[in-house]
């Protein structure tokens, strides 16, 4: 009977055919795992990096194209550097979910200090250059064109009429900075005859918490609601206005006398770089972010040198000094500042509850 | 026979399966999370001030939302199926249009009208009014981006009314009134029903477009939505999944409560609803 003979050999040769598949999947697999890296090792080598959004333009049209020559004029390799930009937390927390960058630059301690919590840096990365940091900036103010309101202090922000924006700390990073900012300014500003200088720092942020208008999502976002006429006075980044005013927006840099200095880490993740079999690289990346070259494309995109003393001598650049500059360090570190502001309890958290009750 | 139970059998657990893996799936994983630190921690969250204060917000928002649609929703319906005019078909494509764009686009469009550089803006702010970054701004955007569902859930129902049940009503001596109360409004509110209570839960959850014109501030003009979104941006995923526990409950309720005014379907409504029925 041939159709039987037929339903017969289909028979057998269905399991050949998926122990076959099941063997080329095997084999896939084990190359995957084994084989590529290896293949990559040898000759060209790929990075990962996961970037916080304000640098972009320094990182794609400088400093990674700078590496990539310079590892290939040390090593003859090529490199390969995929890199992806986004929120500082955003990128933190995509690097805790399963996004497996090799390097991290971000805006804040707070975020790489959360992948530290995951498990994935388990190196201590603040014993690294400049504790860690690669770039940095300040707390400044936009005004508008002829700054009509004459704003130039902090305490210029409290006035009534006066319409201040900044945004949510919750969601961004810059404005964690902007409240610190504030929060030191008030310690700094603060009179000894009126009682503790934490309180007055206090209520100096309610007092501009007040005039508050529009809290956006993003640093970025915030400089858009500004540009569209809203709000007279934009708390932010030193390094997000330069380059509006030099591309001739009508906004005007204040620098306050006391204001703090933003320091931005960047660090190798351990658990991809072990993975990946790219320390080597990961490390060079680092320590070339360090250096000279990379600081100096840094100040190309308006953002201050991380060490001081560096940049006297290695960048053209000259910033405007504040009077009283004063570090996270000063203040206490990241996780202490950060709490005290920002915890349910926090200064900052309560400045704005006793705001909208009308206290 | 058994094909055909098959078949059957086969497109229901395709349903469910497909509710299941969508819908039930998510919600189970949103409770699970929400609660995984006990109640106490729960209501910790959803006491927390910034947190009621975003969900009383949202409610406010959104039930003023409701009302306004469900007034101009059914008028909308009712012109745009009674009355031909010029430009009717045209008006009629644009209502679709707020399902359609992205509502991220929605909240920058309605920033530009009225926002302090535009004629329109100016003026309101000079005359005292705050649209922008304010209560107001956040109503305007629910409204835009729920302004179908009424008129949409509404007009079928309307086309297929016909007029001369009502013109019986007029021949056995109902006035006006009497006939659009005992013969139109039964007719339609189903419809209507569903349009305003989708409408509501729509309102709730909208985050795109209100975060672009609500002024985000803490405890004055920030909505749970987006109160959730600070809270998953600052680490705290517990925060922010038991205030969307709250959002997706209230809108569990409301969906419930739908199910229950319009169903079973095709039968009356409930007689609280409707007043006594029409005598026969």
């Amino acid at each position: 009977m041939p159709h039987a003979r037929h339903v017969e050999s289909i028979r057998t040769t269905l399991p050949d055919a998926v122990h076959a598949l099941l063997n080329h999947l095997l084999v896939s697999v084990v190359l995957l795992c084994v084989g590529v890296p290896a293949a990559v090792a040898a000759d060209s080598r790929e990075l990962l990096l996961a970037i916080y959004s304000v640098p972009k333009e320094a990182y794609e049209n400088r400093l990674i194209p700078t590496f990539k020559q310079q590892w290939k004029q040390r090593t003859g390799q090529e490199i390969r550097i995929r890199s992806s930009y986004g929120a500082s937390g955003a990128q933190a927390r995509a690097i805790i979910g399963g996004f497996d960058a090799d390097v991290t630059a971000l805006s804040v301690e707070g975020d790489v200090d959360q992948i530290v919590k995951a498990g994935l840096i388990t190196h201590d990365w603040r014993k690294a250059a400049d504790r860690g940091n690669v770039s940095a900036s300040v707390v400044a103010f936009g005004v508008r064109k002829g700054n009509p309101k004459s704003i130039k202090t902090w305490d210029d922000l409290t006035k009534p009429g006066v319409e201040v924006l900044y945004p949510n700390p919750k969601t961004s990073g810059g404005a964690m900075w902007d409240i610190i900012a504030m929060y030191g300014a008030g310690l700094k500003l603060a009179d000894a005859k009126q009682g503790a200088p934490e309180a007055q720092a206090a209520g100096l942020i309610k007092r501009i918490q007040k005039n508050v208008k529009v809290m956006d999502k993003s640093g970025r976002e915030s400089v858009t609601t500004f540009e569209r006429g809203v709000g007279d006075v934009i708390v932010t980044y030193e390094n997000e206005l330069l380059p509006r005013i030099t591309s001739g927006r009508p906004i005007e840099l204040v620098l306050p006398a006391e204001t703090i200095l933003i320091e931005n880490p960047a660090a190798l993740i351990d658990r991809h770089v072990d993975k990946h079999q790219t320390r080597d690289v990961a490390e060079a990346f680092i320590a070339f972010l360090h250096s000279e070259d990379a600081q100096r494309a840094f100040a190309e995109y308006e953002f201050r040198t991380v060490s001081t003393a560096r940049a006297a001598t290695s960048t053209s650049k000259s910033f405007s000094q504040p009077a009283h500059l004063f570090t996270i360090a000063d203040l206490g570190g990241w996780e202490k500042i950060s709490s005290l502001l920002f915890s349910p309890q926090g200064v900052w958290t309560r400045a704005v509850e006793e705001v909208a009750r009308g206290k | 026979m058994t094909g055909h139970t098959l078949t059957r059998l086969a497109l229901r657990s395709a349903t469910v399966g497909y509710v299941l893996c969508l819908i039930v799936l998510p919600l189970a994983g949103i409770g699970w999370q929400s609660f995984a630190d006990g109640w106490g921690r729960f209501i910790d969250d959803i006491l927390q001030p910034q947190a009621q204060a975003a969900l009383v917000l949202t409610l406010q928002a959104a039930l003023i939302t409701t009302c306004v649609n469900a007034v101009f929703g059914t008028l909308s319906a009712w012109v745009l199926v009674r009355f031909d005019f010029p430009g009717r078909a045209f008006l009629n494509a644009l209502v679709d249009l707020p399902f359609a764009i992205p509502t991220l686009v929605a909240g920058i469009m309605i920033a530009a009208v009225y926002g302090a550089t535009s004629p329109l803006g100016a003026w309101l702010q000079r005359g005292g009014i705050e649209v922008l970054y304010n209560v107001p701004g956040i109503v305007l955007a629910m409204l835009f981006v729920t302004m179908p569902f009424t008129i949409r859930a509404l007009q079928p129902v309307l086309m297929e009314l016909e007029q001369d049940q009502e013109e019986a009503a007029y021949t056995l001596g109902a006035t006006p009134w009497q006939a659009f109360w005992r013969v139109t409004v039964p007719s339609i509110l189903p419809g209507l029903l569903t349009g305003v209570f989708l409408t509501f839960v729509r309102a709730l959850g909208e985050f795109g477009s209100v975060v672009i014109v609500a002024g985000n501030i803490p405890l004055k003009t920030q909505v749970a939505a987006v109160y959730v979104y600070g809270e998953i941006e600052s680490y705290n995923p517990q925060g922010a999944t038991s205030v969307s526990v709250v959002v997706l409950l209230f809108c569990f309720l409301a969906l419930m409560l739908l199910e229950r005014l319009i169903r079973p379907p095709g039968e009356r409504l409930p007689a609280f609803l409707i007043g006594k029925p029409v005598p026969s």
